[in-house]
């Protein structure tokens, strides 16, 4: 049975994260800076491995609305973007959404530095309010 | 008596232009606490959102580091995964400036590694830092750092002069090792 969406709610210091298979969408939402980044994490890629390998061509939109992570999390988004790019070059359409407050230039330029690495992905940069 | 002790010792304090000062057995739910009241103080004296985000991530750090590699630990004795590490983590302004100070017992044999990766950052201009940063992000990490590289690179990151640092003796075995950083 494939499930068609993975939700682990926010906690102090780890983000909402949102899977919906249906609609080939993630979402990253909160802060970041648990201690063991790879206990957070760990389920997150066994969940987009699957959610990739069955994505098969169709468009995939992963947002990151972050405001803050640790550095042990930079490598765990470093790790999905890398899967997510991998994707992107073997032929799945994925677009990235980085967004970020206007006046948050670190961010900022950490989206920019996800972005000039990688090759495969649509990604952009946002601007945005926090929505709440 | 009583009193007198501990409003000289809190005098000492505010003297050093300290804000709040922890030491002790440092767990993640202090760090959090920790944190929020350190973001709740700096907003409310509408210190600039850049410098707020900057001294958080120096102090999450920072005390993520005493969680990890801390020398001084207290462990369940009961077979359960409960390790306590100590520290010491300072955060105080001086000259316009926020600085936050860790403090920790390290072993002897760790110390020539720490203080070389140390001074390695302190030989980097920030275009050299933020280059390291990235390069560091796509290494898998080494298996006794567990990050520490990262987490070291950040700090200089966020810093607006070199990390100050120091290592003092305490016996054959082991360090008080000290880091400061200004922003």
């Amino acid at each position: 049975m494939v499930s068609d969406s993975l939700k682990i709610a926010a906690t102090e210091r780890s983000p909402e994260i949102e899977f919906d298979f249906g609609q080939g969408t993630l979402r990253f939402r909160g802060e970041s800076y648990p201690e063991d980044a790879s206990a957070v994490f760990g389920p997150v890629f066994v969940a987009l491995d699957r959610f990739l390998a069955e994505a098969g061509g169709r468009n995939v939109l992963a947002e990151f609305d972050l405001a803050y992570f640790n550095s042990s999390s930079a490598k765990a988004l470093m790790n999905i973007f890398q899967r997510l790019d991998g994707a992107a070059a073997a032929g799945t359409p994925v677009s990235v959404r980085w967004l970020h407050a206007p006046d948050d230039d670190t961010m900022r330029e950490f989206g920019e530095d996800f972005q000039e690495d990688l090759e495969h992905v649509v990604f952009t940069l946002v601007a945005a309010e926090p929505t709440d | 008596m009583l009193a007198k002790y501990y409003r000289a010792f809190k005098e000492d304090l505010d003297q050093r232009g300290i804000i709040f000062s922890f030491s002790g057995y440092l767990s993640e739910g202090i760090l959090y606490s920790l944190g929020e009241a350190l973001r709740q103080k700096m907003t409310l004296e509408e210190t600039d959102i850049g410098t707020v985000k900057k001294v958080f991530s120096v102090f999450v750090e920072q005390s993520q580091n005493i969680i990890r590699y801390s020398a001084e630990k207290l462990a369940s004795d009961s077979g359960q995964p409960i390790e306590l590490s100590s520290g010491m983590v300072t955060i105080g302004s001086e000259a316009n400036r926020f600085f936050i100070v860790c403090g920790n017992i390290v072993l002897a044999d760790d110390e020539p590694r720490l203080r070389e990766r140390l001074e390695r950052l302190q030989g980097m201009d920030k275009d050299q830092i933020k280059a390291y940063y990235k390069e560091q992000l796509r290494e898998a990490p080494d298996e006794r750092s567990r990050g520490a590289t990262i987490g070291l690179i950040e700090i200089a990151r966020r810093a607006s002069d070199p990390i100050e640092f120091d290592f003092d003796r305490i016996d054959p075995n082991s360090f008080f090792f000290c880091m400061k950083v200004s922003i």
